[in-house]
């Protein structure tokens, strides 16, 4: 009676669809739940419970301490804070160019300018040091035109050494975000201003400003999560002197073993970052809000020189000039290591020295393993991440995106509420905490004695699950739910529509979040420089315990290759952008 | 081919009832028209039907069996949704044969219908493209046919001429018309442009507040539409709505924007509005050369502009003198313009108060 009663009112296909979403529930939770959830909780253990009592004074301890209230204040807020202006003041003149002005080579350059931006972090450093090191293209220069011992630029141990990096690393992403912003602008907009009498700055501040605003604030509160972040980058260039709470939490927990410390700082770290990621998602969607239903964008003018009008020239030349640097202060890094790594480090050495030497074992004492063996442990890691990544990112979606429920019942169902909240929190802890939290918990268990290389790839999986997920759920998002509708009166079944329509209409989605991981994965520095152990380093681990010997030329090299694999990635992805403009 | 009958469905969004004991019943092969306004609930009716929705209340029966709670899957409905929504990684091959291939026909069956439905759409030149190198029309028009393909027992088109350009609008429309007439298809239309409900319907189906407020042939809800929303509905010209009613011995007066009218007749139902039709209107361009009989209802106005009907007729838009701007449409027999017309011409109009409809 009961069952046919059920069956009545559900159809095999609602059933199909609940029973797939109960079980998608059910990995994702206990995915989360075991490798994320447990150990966050293990984390506030530590920072919370001395000889099993709860009590504050540990964590008031740690954050009072004056060292740890310097290296927040002064090496992370404040410096994330210098960083992110920084990024703005050259990013936004940058972006407005590329918007406005229309020039040969336009699209490849931005299009490059994003490069530096997904290199694995550890290769940004390398090329930084080669570049502006002591030792470094631009300081050698320097002394053999002026003939002088100082340097021009100090980058190790140095605040403004730091702030540079992060300027460099980040402008990319201030530049790519607020294209959009200016381009979303419609021209007709400020003529009709123009013709209701409105002053250039008026124009400016109440039809420009309020419409790009949005947009240059989700770049930003970005750009502060990167920087307010940043490890490796800070882990060698600050020399002990300056540290992120990323760096100090790392040298609590590795170095001094001071776990309850380590713990509370992480709990601060989380704290803020889950803020700005709260206000990011905010902003952002705002963003969206304003793109949806403009049609009309900025007009471009031709970049030109002209016979007559010097003053057209003089700005021509201007923007050139300014689109030159930028180049040069991206590019030139990255070119400084892949050149870097054909210089013989010594005479009598070819020019191919370093890239022989990813074959040999010379060098066992320091890497653990050779060079050859690291670049294949990166290259399975990133494998196995990107198809776990990618398997629980389609699974969140389809949660996420619970057509059915939604439709029939006309309100948001339970799971989709849950789960998007509980992805939040793994976007807003950094690699570190990730770890931390993952050793705190299994240090002891055998899987993790015999198999830390298990734990080094589900690290890579929860640092790329967001990024996966929202390419996924963005693709997902452009699909009509009116032909799911239209798919289903068709008699389709639920499990044929999944096949026939959302699969192939996310297909682009769910291959730029696998590329997106995989590249993730492979430059991935923080979490597996904590977890690592044995023979189961990476390239990005090899390259961080050579970049303080004499001889770049093998960290070179391995860079290079990480470089290649990188750039071919993002190639892809740009090759697959330009097939989705087409359909 | 199946009769359709609702029964008291209703539906609430948001705390407030979208639909509310909705009843309606659509006969074998019929094409019905659900009209009404933007938001009244018609599209939420069509997906209810289609089973996309699960109604709060009440119950969809097709030829007397009920399916309220049956998956759109096992319906047999064909559905035409509002936007031109075909697959767009498909071919328009592909997307035709997407429901016949949730059947379970042989390959040679599946060719036979796509060939039997692209000759009678017309489509048989755009089979291998892709949505994208389609028109609107075009694409509504494939998306018509991927319904059909499947010789659904129910037609549900959600007002699929509202994006189709109006050189297209009406061999769309006639197409519609043709093919369900052709496959004796029972279909519900839904709009909000009453001119598609007269060109297309077999009956027509006045909706707001939830309900079917009247139902009926285009020609006798033109003749007497309940009140004066279904008569604004249907775009019937001249109407007012009645402000106020006051009661005399042997007669009625009612408040319009027009100014008051009085009626010689004591008015037994509701009164809503008045519509006055473009006929009733005895004309003059000078003032003394109106009639002056007692009772007749008078006014002055301005003439807007001048439209030909017919060889015989114009029709004039009038500005009425008036506390708000009201404007009344006119038509003339071409023999009685005794004067040119200018623009902003002066005008004096004459109604015979027997000739105003009550609404």
């Amino acid at each position: 009676m009961m069952l046919n009663k059920f069956k009545e009112k559900y159809s095999r296909d609602e059933f199909t669809n609940s029973f797939i979403i109960i079980l998608a529930v059910i990995i994702l939770g206990t995915f989360l739940l075991s490798l994320f959830f447990i150990p966050l909780f293990r984390i506030l253990q530590y920072a919370f419970y001395s000889d099993s009592q709860f009590s504050f004074s540990m964590f008031f301890s740690t954050i009072s301490n004056s060292t740890n209230l310097i290296f927040l204040a002064r090496d992370t807020l404040a410096q994330a804070l210098i960083s992110t202006v920084f990024c703005l003041l050259i990013g936004i003149p940058a972006s407005y160019f590329f918007a406005k002005y229309d020039f040969k080579g336009r699209k490849v350059i931005i299009n490059l300018l994003t490069v530096p931006f997904v290199l694995p972090p550890i290769v940004v450093l390398l090329g930084f040091i080669v570049a502006y090191g002591e030792g470094g293209w631009v300081n050698v220069i320097w002394r053999n035109i002026f003939n002088t011992e100082n340097s021009l630029i100090s980058i190790f141990g140095t605040y403004q050494g730091i702030i540079f990096a992060h300027v460099f690393y980040n402008l990319s992403v201030i530049i790519r975000m607020t294209i959009p912003a200016w381009e979303s602008l419609d021209f007709d907009q400020i003529e009709v201003a123009r013709s209701l009498g409105a002053s250039n700055w008026r124009i400016f501040r109440r039809i420009i400003f309020p419409q790009i605003i949005n947009y240059i604030i989700s770049a930003a509160l970005l750009v502060f999560v990167y920087t307010f972040n940043s490890f490796a980058i800070v882990l060698f260039l600050g020399e002990a002197r300056f540290q992120t709470l990323e760096v100090r939490i790392f040298k609590q927990m590795k170095d001094s073993l001071n776990f309850s410390g380590g713990a509370s700082l992480a709990i601060i770290q989380l704290l803020v970052n889950t803020l700005i990621i709260i206000l990011y998602l905010w902003f952002e969607r705002k963003t969206r809000q304003m793109a949806l239903g403009k049609e009309k964008g900025l007009q471009k003018t031709k970049l030109r020189f002209s016979k007559r009008n010097w003053k057209i020239n003089l700005r021509t030349t201007g923007i050139i000039l300014f689109i030159i640097l930028i180049g040069l202060f991206t590019f030139a890094p990255i070119f400084a290591v892949i050149i870097e790594s054909f210089i013989p480090f010594s005479e009598g050495v070819s020019s191919l020295w370093g890239y022989k030497q990813l074959l040999s074992n010379e060098h066992m004492n320091i890497l653990n393993n050779s060079p050859l063996r690291l670049l294949l442990n990166t290259l399975l890691f990133a494998v196995v991440a990107t198809i776990i990544t990618l398997i629980l990112s389609l699974l969140i979606v389809l949660v996420l995106r619970n057509r059915y429920e939604s439709l029939r019942k006309y309100r948001k169902p339970l799971a989709e509420g849950l789960i998007s909240y509980m992805i939040i929190l793994p976007m807003a802890t950094s690699s570190i905490t990730l770890a931390i939290g993952l050793f705190l918990q299994y240090r002891n268990t055998i899987i993790y004695q015999s198999a830390v290389w298990l734990f080094i790839i589900l690290s890579h999986v929860l640092i790329s699950i967001p990024f996966a997920t929202r390419s996924i759920l963005s693709a997902y998002n452009r699909i009509d739910i009116e032909l799911l509708n239209v798919a289903s009166t068709l008699g389709a079944s639920r499990l044929r529509i999944f096949r026939k329509i959302e699969l192939p209409m996310m297909m682009r989605g769910i291959l730029v979040g696998g590329i997106f991981s995989f590249a993730i994965s492979l430059g991935e520095f923080g979490a597996t420089n904590f977890l690592v152990r044995d023979v189961f380093g990476t390239l990005s681990i090899g390259i961080s315990k050579l970049i303080t010997s004499q001889t770049l030329q093998l960290p070179a090299t391995m860079a290079s290759i990480l470089i290649i694999i990188t750039v071919l990635c993002f190639l892809i992805i740009q090759k697959i952008g330009e097939v989705e403009l087409k359909v | 081919m199946v009769n359709l009958k609702l029964e008291d469905i209703s539906m609430k969004y948001e705390k407030k009832y979208i639909l509310e004991n909705l009843n309606l019943d659509v006969e074998h092969g019929e094409l019905l028209v659900l009209l009404g306004e933007s938001g009244c609930g018609k599209t939420t009716l069509l997906k209810i039907v289609a089973g996309i929705i699960e109604p709060e209340k009440g119950k969809v029966l097709m030829d007397n069996s009920d399916v309220t709670h049956l998956s759109p899957q096992r319906r047999r409905i064909g559905y035409v949704p509002q936007a031109q929504v075909l697959f767009p990684h498909m071919t328009v091959k592909k997307n035709i044969s997407f429901g016949l291939e949730s059947q379970k026909l042989s390959k040679e069956e599946i060719e036979e219908k796509i060939q039997w439905i692209s000759e009678l759409a017309h489509l048989e030149e755009l089979m291998e493209r892709y949505p994208s190198e389609i028109s609107g029309g075009q694409k509504q028009k494939v998306a018509l046919a991927r319904a059909m393909a499947i010789e659904p027992h129910l037609l549900l088109l959600d007002e699929p001429l509202s994006s189709i350009d109006a050189m297209g609008r009406e061999e769309l429309a006639l197409t519609i018309r043709r093919i369900q007439k052709e496959t004796e298809t029972t279909a519900l239309y839904v709009t909000h442009n009453q001119e598609e409900a007269r060109l297309i319907s077999d009956r027509v189906g006045i909706m707001y507040d939830g309900k079917i407020q009247q139902l009926g042939n285009v020609v006798d809800i033109d003749s007497s539409p309940h009140n004066y929303l279904i008569a604004k509905i249907m775009g019937t010209p001249n109407i007012w709505s009645v402000d106020f009613i006051e009661e005399e011995s042997n007669a009625t007066v009612l408040s319009t924007n027009l100014g008051k009218i009085k009626i010689p007749a004591k008015i037994q139902r509701k009164v809503t509005g008045i519509n006055i039709p473009p006929t009733s209107f005895k004309i003059s361009f000078k003032y003394n050369e109106i009639s002056k009989e007692k009772d007749s209802f008078f006014v002055k106005g301005y003439i807007k502009s001048v439209i030909q009907i017919d060889e015989k007729t114009d029709r004039f838009v009038v500005e009425i003198v008036s506390n708000t701007i009201e404007y009344a449409k006119i038509d003339v027999e071409k023999t009685l313009i005794t004067a040119d017309i200018s623009p902003n011409q002066e005008i004096f109009l004459n109604v015979d108060p027997l000739e105003i409809r009550i609404l």
